[in-house]
């Protein structure tokens, strides 16, 4: 038995509903194969290094699980480039059993102030500078 | 006027890293130029054991679109 780890791309354009039923779908169908799923988590929404079918942003998703019968693992595979859910995916093989995560925390915390916290965060950071900016002339009078 | 010779040293080995995970960029941005060409071993010094990992965990980040192929600094 092998250990797989699967990453696939959701247009970020979508809605979280969508994104979720992705998820469902292909979590179905890994089931499908015989496969037994370890992780299935949402890695966050990151910037593409280059478009990729008009995208440039796109939600990562990540999938671990132990590989059934060969045959319906590589249907699954061309179920997937076939697929509308995603803009890309990419199996690779694992040499160790992979541990159960929760969430790739440091990745998330970053994705989600980017997110949510674009309008408030960068408001109080530059005025704090400015405050102590304000400080430093007073202290050089 | 003597040169002054600069040590090379296997990053990995230094760090007592074993293995290269692909979705690692912050790591695998080390070792490539501002093109994003990965750059050869005669310059980062990796051990070629290390840097055939190092190619292959930048060549499947490129496939999954976390680094570029060409980075042209335009963007």
């Amino acid at each position: 038995m092998r250990y797989y780890e699967l990453i696939y791309i959701v247009s970020s354009n979508v809605e979280r509903k969508k994104n979720d039923q992705a998820m469902k779908e292909i979590g179905e169908k890994i089931q499908e194969t015989g496969s037994k799923i370890i992780n299935h988590i949402v890695w966050g929404k990151k910037k593409l290094a280059y478009p990729i079918k008009n995208n440039t942003y796109g939600t990562y998703i990540l999938a671990h699980y132990q590989g059934g019968d060969n045959d319906k693992l590589r249907e699954f595979d061309s179920w997937l480039k076939l697929s509308d859910l995603t803009i890309r995916h990419m199996i690779v093989k694992l040499d160790e059993k992979p541990d159960t995560v929760e969430s790739l925390e440091g990745d998330k915390s970053e994705n989600d102030t980017a997110e949510k916290g674009e309008d408030k965060s960068p408001d109080e950071e530059s005025l704090k500078k400015e405050k102590n900016k304000d400080e430093e002339n007073k202290e050089a009078e | 006027m003597a040169f002054q010779t600069r040590r090379k040293y296997c990053f990995f080995k230094e760090n007592n890293i074993t293995a290269v995970d692909y979705k690692d960029v912050k790591l695998l941005k080390r070792f490539t130029n501002d093109n994003g060409k990965i750059m050869p071993r005669r310059v980062t010094g990796t051990s070629a054991k290390m840097h055939r990992k190092v190619v292959s965990a930048i060549k499947r980040a490129r496939t999954i679109g976390l680094m570029p192929f060409v980075d042209s600094g335009s963007e």
